[in-house]
């Protein structure tokens, strides 16, 4: 009976094939670890976030006047287990992009950007500037007072563009302030548009992983045929340790959605939006404070500050191009110089982001000045690094 | 010796398998809940009135889940019907037609429950005596406090009114 | 061992983020109210700033003679069969605020908080523009009043002190309580139209909450918020009718996720064990 329905499929979507080729006979390299299980595990957060927001939108009112109460009363008291979704979904936008900085930062290590995987490099990074806007448009919804300040701010930073910025500013809000309109465009673009382009990029990016391959441990480049001699099938092998790694994830997670919440829902946020007070610290949800920091951290200077903070935004997407130097200078395990480099930038960013969150005067403005130019710092080194290298790799310095 | 390793590894798979739907299951069971009216739903399917209110030969219309329930205070003249009285003298009943759900007018001098879209014909117990429809005026669950019927829960005189 | 060492590194790496945008932050952001707690050993229930009551032991024969003299003209009694002189809108309309009714006002305030609040209300309650005058009593008609009105007080509790305590001014919508004052004539009384507490809890905490309540002035200086001088039992009770409801599902939140945790683990161990046997042979 089985047997029969499979054939019946398989003559018709060929899905013998399509497994053999997707699952079975997908080779990754041995030499990998956990790591590469980061990629998956942002699928199940998406899935998660998806599943999660189809079940609050239910309940969910786009109107200034409803939309707090919908959230707070509606879904958190009155809908039998609306707090779970509303708590799984608030968790899980914080998670989402704990998962997407592991996942970056490992593509960083190993050197995963580089050579020929420029693409899947691009279209990741264009995932995390869709994810943002996701996470930032979907911050609004609540209605609180965090939610609209953090807008309020923020789009006013489009003001600042010469010329076109205070026409721009208004016709982004719909208003001169952010009201209604700006809260229903925002739901509108939430709920449809940047998750579908989510789907559409992340096709994309998981199209190019299976023609280039999964990189390694040491950046050894591989051929197809090297991966089957000796690496490990797609299914059981590496998916029985990504299951293994998603039910260790999913326990943190679920421990974070019941017991330990409050990082991902703000309690400024459970007091309705009030255009008329402002509150006395407004700061970005955490994933965001790095960013904000840089823009923050030209504190001397408005504008320096806004064109750090589109830099710093835009010049990650060309790291493939900034850091060129050849193999066996891909992975970190086997680059000294970029070693360093590397784990400077994660302490930098780390402290870019408890930057952000702190009230940006005397010694945290200078900190945050310092953070900012070693963030850039990094990019600028790249090049530099790959000269040495590239010298190092053609005098046959090799290891 | 491999065919027992096959066996074992799918056993656990098959194990975890299962286990994953159990998983399933409950977040399908929170979703099912989450469909389920809202608890002020739930409480305006319950609404009190008063009959004391109605004069003889009156009839009041009482909202009750979205649909019209007649409430009719019957003079003697009106007929009888002991299994479809409430507190003596009252006719309650979903003032919804029972052949295609339109809202039949009271009729005064004719002392009848008449359909516009048929012409269904009901008496003033709310049975049907001419035209298409199949069976009587629904009666609406209720519960007696007093002169005060509760819509919405089941007090014994609706439940012996159903049985007889 | 790799795996675990690159597992510590991530964990280090996030702990540190963790502790530096929450504890740290808020230490940094929120030292003030730290501050003003320490400085004014908040709570105090005693209200040491305005001092003991008179050691007079009132008559509340006499004390209701000087409340029908003194106080009825604005206060009602209920529980002795005074009505309220005015309804709500005239006297918001006329008051700014409704005056509260008396009735268990001895139950849910310090007695001293009391005494000093007859004798000079902006005084004790810390705001300026109270609507009630300073009544010129001498000490004994007031420890009178106040025998009075503690013969009259019984315990209250949950929404009912809640409405006693807070609900002149602020409503919990959720809840469907409602202040007692229209909400324009707050918004000219004090300037803006006070809070809704329906989820209070979940926007303050109890730490903040239980200081604030008990000094508006020290935790936000130029409150509209008079001090209203809750004794202790009246505030914890009121900690937890505003818990309860701004976070109903506590109870079931825990047993879901008790049984949520459960179950992961048990996920956990069958995936461990799959894994092992699928690569028992790979290494």
């Amino acid at each position: 009976m089985g047997n029969k329905l499979i054939k019946w499929l398989d003559e018709r979507l060929a899905i013998t094939t399509l497994w053999r080729v997707l699952m079975a006979e997908y080779y990754l390299p041995k030499n990998i670890n956990w790591l590469w299980s980061s990629g998956v595990l942002t699928i199940l957060v998406f899935v998660i976030l998806v599943v999660s927001g189809i079940f609050v939108l239910m309940y969910y009112k786009p109107d200034a006047k409803l939309a707090f109460d919908s959230v707070n009363k509606t879904i958190m008291m009155d809908v039998s287990f609306g707090w779970v979704f509303r708590h799984v979904h608030a968790v899980g936008a914080s998670i989402m992009f704990l998962v997407l900085f592991i996942h970056m930062g490992r593509g960083i290590y190993y050197g995963s950007y580089k050579a020929p995987r420029e693409i899947l490099w691009v279209t990741g990074f264009i995932l995390f500037v869709l994810m943002s806007a996701t996470a930032f448009t979907g911050y609004l919804l609540p209605w609180g007072q965090m939610s609209y300040w953090a807008a309020q701010t923020i789009t006013t930073l489009f003001s600042k563009i010469p010329v076109i910025g205070p026409d721009l500013v208004i016709w982004i809000r719909g208003n001169y302030i952010v009201e209604d309109a700006t809260l229903t465009r925002f739901f509108a673009l939430h709920v449809t548009l940047l998750p579908a382009l989510i789907v559409v990029f992340t096709v994309i990016h998981l199209y190019a992983l299976r023609i280039v391959g999964s990189n390694n441990e040491d950046g050894i480049p591989m051929t197809k045929e090297e991966k089957k001699e000796k690496g490990i099938p797609f299914w059981p092998v590496f998916i029985s340790k990504e299951f293994f790694v998603m039910s260790v994830f999913l326990f943190f997670f679920f421990y974070l959605v019941f017991f330990n919440y409050k990082f991902a829902m703000d309690p400024i946020n459970f007091e309705p939006a009030n255009y008329l007070q402002t509150p006395p610290h407004i700061y970005p949800e955490w994933y965001f404070l790095s960013f904000y920091e840089v823009l923050r951290g030209f504190f001397f200077s408005e504008t320096l500050g806004l064109i750090g903070f589109v830099l710093s935004m835009v010049i990650p997407l060309f790291l493939p191009w900034l850091d060129t130097s050849p193999y066996p200078f891909i992975s970190a395990k086997h680059r000294p110089l970029f070693r360093i480099a590397f784990w400077v930038f994660v302490a930098d960013f780390v402290a870019l982001t408890i930057l952000g969150k702190l009230p940006p005067t005397g010694l945290f403005a200078w900190l945050g000045f310092i953070a900012s130019l070693v963030y850039f710092g990094f990019f600028l080194a790249l090049p530099i690094i790959s000269k040495i290298e590239k010298k190092q790799a053609a005098s046959g310095g090799v290891r | 010796m491999a065919e027992e390793k096959v066996s074992r590894r799918d056993f656990l798979l098959y194990a975890m398998g299962g286990w994953a739907a159990v998983g399933l299951g409950g977040v399908l069971y929170a979703m099912y809940k989450t469909w389920e009216p809202l608890p002020e739903v739930k409480a305006a399917g319950i609404v009190r009135f008063d009959l004391s209110q109605v004069q003889p030969g009156q009839l009041k219309v009482v909202q009750w889940r979205g649909k019209p329930v007649f409430v009719l205070r019957r003079t003697p003249d009106m007929g009888s019907c002991e299994n479809r009285t409430v507190a003596n003298e009252y006719t309650v009943v979903v003032g919804i037609c029972t052949h295609l759900g339109c809202i039949p007018n009271w009729e005064v001098d004719k002392k009848i429950f008449k359909c516009p879209c048929h012409g269904g014909e009901f008496d003033a117990c709310g049975v049907n005596i001419f035209g298409p429809p199949p069976k009587p005026l629904e009666i609406p669950p209720f519960k007696l406090e007093g002169t005060t019927i509760v819509l919405g829960e089941t007090g014994p005189e609706y439940e012996k009114m159903m049985k007889g | 061992m790799k795996e675990l060492k690159i597992l510590l590194v991530i964990v280090v790496i996030v702990g540190i983020t963790y502790w530096g945008i929450e504890p740290l932050a808020h230490s940094i952001m929120h030292k003030h109210i730290e501050e003003a707690i320490e400085k004014y050993n908040l709570p105090d229930y005693k209200f040491s700033d305005l001092g003991p009551a008179p050691a007079i032991s009132g008559d509340a024969a006499q004390g209701k003679k000087n409340f029908q003299m003194f106080c009825a003209s604005c206060h009602g009694l209920k529980a002795d069969g005074i009505p309220a002189p005015m309804d709500p809108k005239t006297a918001a309309a006329s008051f700014g605020v409704v005056p509260p009714d008396l009735s268990n006002v001895a139950s849910f305030t310090a007695e001293n908080f009391l005494y000093h609040f007859i004798k000079d209300p902006a005084r004790a309650s810390e705001f300026k523009k109270i609507s009630m005058p300073a009544m010129g009593l001498d000490d004994k008609q007031i420890m009178d009043i106040i025998a009075y009105l503690k013969s009259t007080a019984k315990k209250i509790h949950g929404a009912e002190l809640f409405k006693e305590a807070c609900g002149r001014c602020h409503g919990a919508k959720y809840q469907k309580i409602y202040a007692d004052t229209p909400a324009d004539a707050l918004k000219k009384y004090l300037g803006k139209v006070p809070p809704d507490l329906s989820i209070i809890m979940k926007a303050k905490g109890e730490h903040y909450l239980v200081a604030f309540i008990n000094k508006p002035q020290a935790l936000l200086p130029g409150t509209s918020m008079p001090r209203v001088g809750l004794n202790e039992e009246a505030t914890e009770d009121l900690m937890k009718y505003l818990d309860e409801i701004s976070d109903p599902h506590k109870e079931q939140r825990k047993k879901v996720g008790l049984i949520v945790l459960a179950y992961m683990l048990v996920m956990i161990g069958l995936t461990y064990a799959w894994k092992k046997k699928i690569w028992r042979n790979i290494h």
